[in-house]
């Protein structure tokens, strides 16, 4: 079971399972309404949140198992490889559509009938389900948490071509992805709209998100077998190290401000607005997660003891088996509101029903990582998906 | 995360911040039925032009702009909602004063909606003060938070330009609702606007989940009468609150204006 003894996990890379596992936890405890835990997530430390570590981790994996799959059985199996996992992600979207329609269908009468119904009766899907549900497979409705997903499945299905021009043109491509990115951040306009209407769009502009995704796919490709010898250079290390600080500092900053509104604010947040947009990337956002991303690489090793303790193994099983427990971890946060609604019980409260949710994500991976050696079967294999630094287990 | 902040200063961080939270709260109006703990107006920004018009005995007109909630729809009116509510208890809280509170509130508003509006509805009344209400529409529909918050700041540059005060306004609690929309970032989007403009922000969604979380105002029935009988009583604490929050806003202006104060 202890995947340290296995020889052939070799290139293993621990740090991957761990940091996912470390995103999924703060994704579920971040969308907890009014959670005093989610001041103490990656958002309160950094200027980006558990969204960016989770997309950069999936491209990074992406590109590990996609680029290994194409280089060894060719473009179109590593290309059908992509869509039976994009088909996957699709199902699961769906899957948490029906959870969110059926939570609906049990609030509407209450909702109808509340002092809220006039502002609220704004949602169309509430007079339209029928309209609702034929725009959720469109992935044109995304209702509250059911964001990542979609941009997830829209990265992964254009993921095949850009990986066969990764093969031929890198520069160029990552060169195009950049420049679209920019171009997001100069007109807002670039943008996929939503239902319902009529100013909505996606949350995570794709336009602009893929450029995190695809440079991470490229790393894990190319960066992985030292192809990219400048990622080791000593100063890219100082300025990831200077930008890493500097974001802990103001944003830390702005956190310990909100606690308590005497403690000074060092840096003015409204001049940087600009630059800390969540729905188009924002360069400050884009940044401070590619600088904390090359800092742990460099500082901590792929099989550092601490990662295969047991301290960690909680965060590398949730990491390893991440549709799953992010899924799991979307559904408890929609149980969690319920909950911390109907009985709220303050801030020990949040702690229990954000600790509960925890155990729960851990147990049901652990659980998993228990059917699957039970199986004797190699982890992600048969499903031909990512779930760690390889494909397969050895 | 940097090795070199000390492990216990996070310790004693984190136990002064859970001190200061469970801390025994000390309200407003403990008196009513629906009391506001001092935490929701602690340290906002004083109201120093309305605190001034006060002094100098001009008539003070107050603009509330919002959605359907500041309208009063649920209870029946606007002279049942929160802005007619509040114009009497400032009535009782300066007596000698001359206020005229004016409602313009439309239902279904959009923060956008509301600013194209400034400069026909609002500022030919030339208010002191204007409460705006909002974030509710955005909400609901999925609106861009980064276009949100540059629609209400450009709306606070305009007021600002027009030397008119502003108190925003947050959204409203349900507990049916908070599972469904995503408030949290239009929440966290109208603290930043008012803490980057110094404006104060009347927490009304922080303030009603205190209220449901105490037992003070359970919102949830379905029969109509009843409905409006809780509208009614709703948007007369609401008022209640914002009278406080406003008269609050004068006397700390007045503090820091007096003689003796370097404020």
């Amino acid at each position: 079971m202890s995947i340290t003894s296995s020889p052939s996990v070799m290139e293993r890379d621990l740090r991957i399972d761990f940091f996912r596992g470390l995103a999924l936890f703060c994704i579920f405890i971040d969308h907890l309404p009014n959670n005093f835990v989610a001041d103490f997530t990656l958002q309160s430390v950094m200027f980006s949140d558990a969204a960016e570590v989770f997309i950069l981790i999936s491209g990074l994996t992406a590109g590990m198992v996609y680029g290994r799959a194409m280089e060894r059985q060719g473009f179109v199996i590593a290309g059908v490889r992509v869509y039976h996992r994009v088909w996957q992600l699709y199902v699961a979207h769906v899957f948490l559509f029906m959870m969110f329609i059926a939570m609906v269908a049990t609030t509407v009468g209450a909702l109808n009938s509340s002092l809220y119904a006039e502002e609220f009766g704004a949602a169309n899907f509430l007079d339209e389900p029928g309209v609702a549900v034929a725009k959720a497979l469109t992935l044109q409705f995304q209702p509250a948490f059911m964001h990542i997903l979609p941009l997830y499945i829209v990265l992964l299905a254009v993921l095949p071509f850009v990986m066969a021009g990764f093969r031929s043109w890198p520069r160029v491509i990552l060169f195009a992805s950049f420049v679209l990115w920019l171009a997001v951040q100069l007109d807002k306009r670039i943008a996929l709209s939503v239902y319902p209407g009529p100013d909505g769009v996606w949350p995570f502009n794709p336009f602009a998100w893929q450029a995190l995704f695809f440079l991470g796919v490229w790393l894990g490709w190319r960066g992985t077998r030292g192809e990219v010898s400048w990622l080791r250079r000593r100063w890219l290390f100082c300025v990831a190290a200077v930008l890493a600080l500097a974001g802990f500092v103001i944003r830390f900053n702005w956190t310990l401000h909100d606690f308590y509104d005497p403690i000074p604010v060092l840096v003015s947040g409204r001049p940087l607005w600009l630059f800390l947009s969540k729905t188009d990337l924002g360069l400050l956002r884009f940044a401070n997660v590619l600088a904390v991303a090359l800092l742990v690489a460099r500082l901590i090793h792929p099989q550092a003891p601490f990662l295969a303790s047991r301290v960690a193994r909680p965060f590398v099983i949730c990491g390893r088996n991440s549709l799953h427990i992010f899924c799991l971890g979307i559904l408890l946060s929609v149980l969690g509101h319920l909950v911390l609604n109907e009985f709220f019980g303050g801030i020990p409260m949040q702690f229990a029903v954000s600790a509960a949710g925890v155990a729960i994500m851990i147990s049901v991976a652990a659980l998993m990582e228990w059917f699957a050696a039970a199986q004797g079967t190699p982890r992600g294999g048969a499903l031909g998906a990512p779930t760690a630094g390889r494909g397969a287990r050895g | 995360m940097t090795p070199n902040f000390p492990h216990h200063a996070i310790v004693l961080i984190s136990a002064v911040i859970i001190g200061l939270l469970s801390a025994p709260v000390k309200t407003f109006g403990e008196e009513r039925e629906c009391p506001v703990p001092e935490r929701f107006y602690e340290f906002e920004p004083p109201l120093t032009k309305t605190a001034k018009a006060l002094a100098a005995g001009r008539e003070v007109v107050i603009a509330a702009l919002g959605g359907a909630s500041t309208v009063g729809l649920a209870a029946g009116g606007p002279n049942l909602g929160w802005p007619a509510r509040m114009s009497s208890v400032l009535a009782g809280k300066f007596p000698s004063a001359r206020i005229k509170v004016v409602n313009l509130a439309v239902a279904r508003q959009t923060a956008k909606a509301a600013v194209e509006r400034f400069s026909r509805d609002v500022f030919p009344l030339k208010p002191t003060l204007v409460i705006w209400e909002t974030g509710t529409m955005e909400a609901v529909r999925g609106t861009d938070v980064d276009e949100f918050r540059e629609t209400v700041q450009a709306g606070l540059n305009e007021l600002h330009t027009a030397k008119t005060e502003v108190v925003l306004m947050n959204m409203q609690f349900s507990r049916e609702t908070d599972a469904m929309i995503q408030f949290g970032p239009y929440l966290i989007a109208m603290r930043e606007l008012a803490d980057a403009n110094d404006v104060p922000l009347f927490r009304r969604h922080g303030i009603m989940r205190y209220w449901a979380e105490n037992d003070f105002l359970d919102l949830r029935t379905r029969e109509a009468e009843k409905r409006r009988q809780l509208a009614t009583k709703l948007y007369d604490c609401i008022g209640h609150a914002m009278a406080d929050f406003v008269a609050r806003g004068v006397t700390a202006a007045k503090a820091a204006t007096s003689p003796g104060s370097d404020r």
